[in-house]
């Protein structure tokens, strides 16, 4: 009995290997639960889509993607110990995630030791790529970058001069404070207040009246899907008509439906929205659709984003090896779903469109495109 | 420059909070003064209130008005389960046993209802129009006027219940001595089970009216909870009236406070307030009543 349980045990750790040889592991930590697991298992279904896709034309290198997916709600700790355990657990080659800034500036430092390449999508602190940290990569333009290349254009495109604030209390909606308003003032634009919300809240009266006696033209917002469908009809309820512009989930499918007439007249400020016309995206969306039954969000896009560069970094290594692929990517030239991606020598990218849409009858319409300059 | 109609929508505002603090801190105070229970789980049932609604009414497309009651009922059916299964057999333990289990049932039911109905807000669908009314430039919807006149008439009704009823008086005389109701022919357990129950269905109600503006998610009742805890330590602990007043005060003094002073220290106003009460009136506003 023993012996027959000792050869089963075997027989198992040999398949075992022989599976883990067949396929190339890359690890996810996205917040599954918590504040922002809405937006995080988006990401993560939109990943396991589309590399199910790529197996099934073959995977890299001849082998199948096998994803390893782990729950970062959003909490630095546990997203650390999520890469802890991908790392020297399931020997992932390849690290994908982290949603908030904070987890990614914690997930990033395991990366390091492990020298793993690590690749984020979604945050967008600036200071995340100031790290000197050679195994992390960012696809997505910061704040700063976002604001430098829209800020000037927001009076013209609102037709307002009165701009007020009200943003998440965090890394994202700080920096926004930080790097609009210069843009915005150079063309003529001024601030007339500014507010943070903590992202327990959902209920936002005081901060909309605070903003409502400064009067503005246009209000600017920082928020992911929960704030911003509880925002807009609040701000709506309570006699605000000014246009709403916001960075984050202003144009997902989930925030148009759940926002209803509230979204009507609202400016995202975004990296993706699905209603650009290319033949990834066409396809993309097409697929989304299908399987997902939901026209792609941004965090659908930055996944998109995410595993077709680091995939492609594989193909050029041209082996499942961790600095091998680090070095590819750092020579990115990748044409996706929005331009063309490179990393400039900080491992930030650039060159990729950014867009300014407009929900009209519960369409994101884009109503202006700017390329993000090398930074 | 003082703007009258904004200080009147920061009063309006204060108000309509302020109501549905009041109602899911009475809850809270009935099942801590009557049962000696500091239920962490409270929250969790507002939250429930508010998932109940918006089913009843997105998916089964009940009429509003009665998913309503019938949202309270199934989530008051779910307090009675738990009471008779959990809380009946810890009738006897020591504070820190129940508590550690209401912690341990907040925790579970925020997990069931994230594995049940994932991560993503809901709105409770309301027949209301959703444009705005607006009063010498004040502000509101006729959902906002609903939850207000709603929250406060079942602010009345748990007051006339408790005040009038025989089953009031009964919970009262608990409150004031176990041992001695128990002697004059009171039955505890029941007692303890109208308590738990009614407590958890005002939390429910508070969650499905508001849930008309305040989406719905699993994550939310932790911070309803904290917030409860709050009035009820302003109110003193387990007393009715002190619930109602403190609930009110938090309201406005958040609504006031953010709007006149600063934003970022909304929720410090409350807990700060709660702190300074405890150094100097370790009973609360109202003593026990």
């Amino acid at each position: 009995m023993k012996l027959k349980f000792c050869v089963v045990a075997v027989a198992f750790a040999l398949a075992h290997t022989a599976a883990a040889q067949e396929t190339v592991k890359i690890g996810v930590v996205q917040p599954l639960t918590g504040p922002v697991a809405y937006d995080g298992n988006i990401y993560v279904n939109t990943v396991k889509m589309l590399v199910d896709d790529m197996n099934a034309r073959g995977g890299v290198l001849g082998k199948k993607i096998e994803l390893v997916v782990e729950d970062g709600a959003c909490n630095p700790a546990q997203s650390v110990n999520a890469a802890e355990k991908l790392a020297t657990r399931d020997k992932v080659v390849a690290l994908l995630g982290a949603f908030c800034s904070t987890s990614s500036a914690a997930m990033m430092e395991v990366a390091r030791k492990h020298k793993i390449p690590h690749l984020t999508g979604i945050s967008t602190a600036a200071q995340l790529t100031e790290q000197n940290n050679p195994y992390f990569f960012r696809a997505v333009a910061t704040t700063p970058m976002l604001g430098a290349a829209f800020g000037g254009e927001l009076p013209a495109a609102v037709k307002g001069k009165r701009f007020a604030f009200l943003v998440i209390n965090d890394d994202w909606g700080r920096s926004m404070v930080s790097s609009y308003p210069k843009p915005i003032e150079r063309a003529g634009g001024q601030i007339v207040g500014t507010e943070f919300f903590q992202s327990s809240e959902l209920q936002f009266l005081s901060y909309i009246t605070k903003i409502k006696a400064a009067n503005p033209d246009a209000i600017i917002l920082a928020a992911n899907t929960q704030h911003a469908v509880a925002l807009s009809k609040q701000i709506r309820e309570l006699g605000i008509a000014a246009p709403l512009i916001g960075e984050g989930s202003w144009t997902s499918d989930s925030y148009l439906k759940l926002a209803g007439p509230a979204a009507e007249g609202v400016y995202g400020l975004v990296e993706y929205v699905y209603t650009i016309r290319n033949p990834i995206n066409d396809a993309f969306v097409k697929m989304s659709r299908d399987k997902l039954k939901d026209n792609p969000s941004k965090f659908a896009g930055a996944a998109h984003n995410g595993i077709h560069i680091m995939v492609d970094a594989i193909r050029r290594a041209r082996a499942a090896d961790p600095e091998k692929i680090r070095a590819a990517l750092t020579t990115t030239d990748y044409n996706g779903l929005v331009g063309n991606i490179r990393f400039n020598e900080k491992n930030q990218a650039y060159g990729q469109d950014v867009y300014l849409a407009l929900v009209k009858n519960g369409v994101p319409e884009v109503v202006r495109t700017a390329r993000i300059a090398k930074p | 420059m003082f703007d009258l109609a904004i200080f009147g929508q920061h009063l309006l505002n204060g108000v309509l909070i302020g109501c549905a603090y009041a109602l899911i801190a009475i809850g809270l105070t009935m099942i801590f003064g009557v049962m000696n229970i500091a239920n962490f789980a409270h929250g969790e049932f507002y939250m429930l209130g508010g998932f109940a609604a918006f089913y009843l009414v997105s998916l089964l497309k009940l009429n509003y008005f009665i998913a309503l009651p019938v949202a309270v009922l199934l989530v008051l059916a779910l307090a009675v389960a738990i009471q008779q299964a959990i809380f009946k057999r810890l009738r006897d333990a020591p504070v820190m046993t129940t508590t550690l289990v209401t912690i341990g049932l907040s925790i579970l039911l925020e997990h069931v209802a994230l594995l049940l109905w994932g991560p993503q807000p809901q709105v409770v669908p309301t027949p209301f129009p959703t444009r705005p009314l607006s009063f010498f430039g004040i502000y509101t919807t006729p959902l906002y006027l609903f939850s207000m006149a709603v929250t406060a008439a079942l602010i009345v009704v748990g007051h006339v219940l408790i005040q009038r009823t025989r089953m009031g008086k009964a919970m009262r005389a608990t409150f004031q001595n176990r041992e001695a109701a128990a002697l004059v022919g009171v039955r505890i357990d029941r007692v303890y089970l109208y308590a738990f129950a009614f407590g958890a269905a005002l939390a429910a109600a508070a969650g499905a009216v508001l849930g008309g503006f305040i989406p719905v998610e699993p994550t939310m009742g932790g911070i309803a909870t904290l917030k409860a805890f709050v009035v009820v330590i302003l109110g003193g602990m387990g007393s009715f009236v002190g619930a109602i007043v403190g609930g009110l005060l938090l309201g406005l003094a958040e609504a006031l406070g953010a709007g006149y002073f600063s934003s970022g220290w909304k929720d410090a106003i409350g807990f700060v307030a709660v702190i300074l009460l405890l150094l100097f009136r370790p009973d609360g506003l109202f003593k026990r009543a």
